[in-house]
């Protein structure tokens, strides 16, 4: 299903607008003391999907899959009143049998015990039932509404620079082309060309890893998302870089991705080759102010990941208390993140059994589907 | 019930279910119709078992394609939804297949059905392929006919993308006599030229009207390949020596085949030919054998509305017999004239309640906060 964006049920169906998704998050924001939380959980998701797509080895266009199927199915759920982890595993699961990669279910299980409860991320009670996943599996795949072909910006990248074949980059540079499809263009004119160095290409497309751990994917069209990414690798060379941080606005911190690359080959965008971008960027007949609207999203999502760290619990930085944060710019850690969700999750239940209304809430009927919680 | 259960019952609601017609391998299979026009459909339910391993994976290779595809020649998925702990899956109802249509020995076919069904069967398959979708599995039972006389192209529970070059993929797909030797000598990597190799198969059964390389085992069918079409030089597959499962068959000479096909024309012959290349690459892609002579010359195809159709297919309207009503779905009691009416609520079996004795249910996409 390489082809035809515009006919897919990713198109039709998977594109939502800002409207939607503040909707989706409009209860979950009840229980948190700052909208970036809700964010930094996005940040955190998508960093445990990674990882426990790398334990499983799932090539990085399964785990893009898996978190746009965890983004989707959160624009239909709420975080408070889920398990986000076992759906996380879940997703991992369908997105390597949809990207057939398949992976045993016990594995899925056995994985997920072993990487959430390690003391970091603070999850206890991960089932060790392969029934729970599977069941899971078939909620997501329903909420989904069976949709599993997902489109990714990697294509587009790939195309739009002249490197449709698999081996443009060594795979070292994060399997850089591996399993994504080669084929004809599905917008544009198919004329522009982009020479792109193998620096430059990496930075782009490590730019389109790094925002699946924000909503962008569940915004904006799959090519949009990889021209805003070359439009970020090629604007923000070291001159604009510094002139940007002298303004104090936001840029990207240093690599944060595990696969960091080497040295300052990747920032080297010469100015001419920006002149050639003018044109080029012109001749894609696309929605310039989408395409920047995106690229500011991305540096916000940056903004805000340098406030989230994955240093390990024994520095004590919100390693228990979730309660006392007021939601400032304070740095926050997987296992703050983690005891957020859970008091959200009480919040909530306590929200449920003695509604501040007054009216009878329909327990029953809202929660008609049960859950152990592991 | 909250919006994501509003949304999913009322999808549920369009469609009745009546009786069992079919089991695959993962789903049960029933006819029903939809409640506003009363238009036949099927409802492919997915068997979920007790949650034990998850979905099958041709299951989720079926509902992946089937919801991206629409082409007049491959079956319509028409809705989703989940009842319980299934997946449902509304297609369109399609009367019989062209297995069923070959085997019925009371059918004379005239080379323009032939021509027919042929052009229908590679314009779904250039659908697929414009798309990079290999199916895997073609072959006359797979081909189904729509009351219209329509083909098309079902079960994409083999179906998968054309990967990348380079990327390997099992060699354990088609049926057996539909399976193009590159697969049979285990090749790892392989392309659209697979289907082609079925679809030249079925193009010579529609003429024989029996299966024209029937092998009795992989090595058999080889051999059975190489009988009929003799075993392939260096020369006309190059490198097939290599291949990982190669054997030495044994030389068979080439036979022409016009010796079997004896009625044929010579632009039938020349499209069945290339469609059965043993070079992969050599082989015709569906968007060529479109524009081949064949399909330009006399006699024209025939109008589908005008095909050779089964008894089964002309007393269609009458009602099957009924094999097994499903108890345990909630389907049939929505159906009734009382619910259809709009604004009304669900009627109350629709509801999916989780209560107490539903032990199955133990966890959910939900928390349970009942239970706390
Ligand atoms: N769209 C349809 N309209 C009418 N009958 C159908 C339809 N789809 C399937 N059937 C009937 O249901 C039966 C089961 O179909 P299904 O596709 O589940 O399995 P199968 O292809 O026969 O077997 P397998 O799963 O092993 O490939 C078919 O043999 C056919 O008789
Ligand atoms: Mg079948």
């Amino acid at each position: 299903m390489a082809t035809d964006f515009w006919a897919s049920s990713h198109n039709k169906r998977w594109i939502v607008d800002r409207a939607t998704l503040k909707q989706a998050r409009a209860e979950d924001l009840q229980y948190v003391h700052s909208p970036d939380h809700i964010d930094l959980l996005n940040i955190y998701f998508a960093n445990l999907i990674g990882m426990l797509g790398k334990k499983l080895s799932l090539r990085q266009r399964v785990i893009a899959t898996a978190t746009v199927f965890f983004r989707r199915f959160y624009v239909k759920n709420l975080y408070c009143e889920t398990d986000p982890f076992i759906v996380i595993a879940a997703c991992c699961y369908v997105a390597a049998k949809a990207e057939e990669s398949p992976v045993h279910i016990k594995n899925v299980v056995s994985e997920s015990r072993l990487m959430f409860s390690q003391e970091g991320y603070g999850v206890k009670n991960f089932p060790s039932d392969n029934s729970k996943l599977a069941e899971m599996e078939f909620y997501l795949v329903s909420d989904l509404e069976c949709d599993l072909v997902v489109f990714h910006p990697y294509r587009t990248l790939l195309t739009l620079c002249g490197r449709e074949s698999a081996c443009a980059l060594d795979t070292e540079a994060g399997e850089v082309g591996v399993g994504i499809d080669s084929g004809p263009r599905y917008w544009g004119t198919g004329e522009g060309r982009l020479e792109l160095e193998e620096g430059p290409l990496q930075t782009a497309w490590f730019i389109i890893n790094d925002t699946y751990r924000s909503e962008i994917c569940l915004l904006y069209p799959p090519h949009m998302i990889a021209i805003a990414a070359i439009y970020l690798t090629l604007v923000l060379n070291d001159k604009t870089r510094e002139a940007i941080q002298a303004q104090g606005a936001p840029v990207p911190p240093p690599r944060r991705s595990s696969r960091t690359t080497s040295g300052s080959a990747h920032r080297k965008s010469a100015p001419a080759q920006q002149q050639d971008f003018v044109g080029f960027m012109a001749g894609l007949r696309v929605s310039l102010p989408t395409v920047a609207m995106i690229a500011q999203e991305i540096l916000s999502l940056y903004t805000l990941w340098g406030r989230y760290s994955d240093t390990p619990p024994e520095s004590g930085l919100g390693g228990n208390g979730a309660g006392e944060h007021s939601g400032g710019d304070d740095v926050v850690t997987p296992a703050f993140l983690t005891q957020l969700l859970l008091r959200m999750r009480e919040a909530r239940l306590a929200d449920l059994a003695h509604p501040a209304s007054g009216q009878p809430v329909a327990v029953n009927k809202r929660l008609e589907r049960t859950q152990a919680a592991g | 019930m909250d919006a994501v259960e509003r949304a999913n019952a009322d999808r549920q609601k369009k469609w009745v279910k009546d009786q069992k017609v079919g089991e695959g391998t993962y789903a049960v299979v029933y006819r029903g119709r939809e409640l506003a026009t009363g238009r036949k459909i099927a409802i492919k339910k997915i068997k979920v078992g007790q949650f034990k391993d998850g979905l099958d994976m041709s299951a989720v290779r079926e509902v992946k394609y089937l919801r991206e595809l629409h082409h007049p020649n491959v079956i319509e998925l028409l809705d989703v939804f989940s009842s319980k702990t299934n997946l449902n899956l509304v297609l369109e109802f399609l009367d019989t297949d062209l297995e069923m249509i070959i085997k019925d020995r009371s059918l004379v076919f005239l080379p323009a059905d032939i021509k027919s069904w042929m052009a229908m069967m590679f314009r779904g398959l250039e659908f697929c392929h414009r798309n990079f979708i290999l199916h895997r599995d073609l072959k006359p039972n797979n081909l189904l006919i729509a009351s219209d006389g329509q083909l098309k192209i079902a079960d994409f529970g083999l179906a998968r993308d054309a990967a990348d070059p380079g990327y390997k993929m099992t060699c354990q797909v088609i049926t057996r006599w539909y399976r193009p030797p590159e697969l049979l000598f285990g090749c790892r990597y392989y392309s659209t030229a697979v289907d082609i190799w079925s679809v030249g198969c079925i193009f010579a059964e529609l003429m024989l009207r029996t299966p024209y390389l029937p092998g009795e085992s992989d090595m058999d069918q080889l051999k059975t390949i190489f009988r009929a079409l003799g075993t392939p030089t260096e020369e006309e597959w190059p490198g097939h020596t290599k291949l990982p499962d190669y054997v030495s068959i044994g030389q068979f000479p080439r036979t022409p085949l016009r010796d079997l096909f004896t009625a044929a024309t010579a632009d039938t012959l020349n499209l069945l030919s290339k469609c059965i290349v043993y070079e992969p690459r050599k082989r015709i892609s569906a968007k060529d054998a479109l524009n081949h002579p064949y399909f330009f010359a006399l006699p024209y195809p025939t109008h589908p509305s005008k095909l050779p159709k089964t008894i089964a297919q002309t007393t269609a309207a009458a009602s099957r017999p009924l094999d097994e009503v499903d108890g345990n779905v909630d389907l049939n009691s929505g159906a009734g004239p009382g619910a259809t009416a709009a604004g009304t609520a669900p009627p109350k079996k629709l509801k999916r309640k989780l209560s107490g004795h539903d032990t199955s249910r133990n966890i959910a996409r939900k928390l349970d906060f009942t239970a706390a």
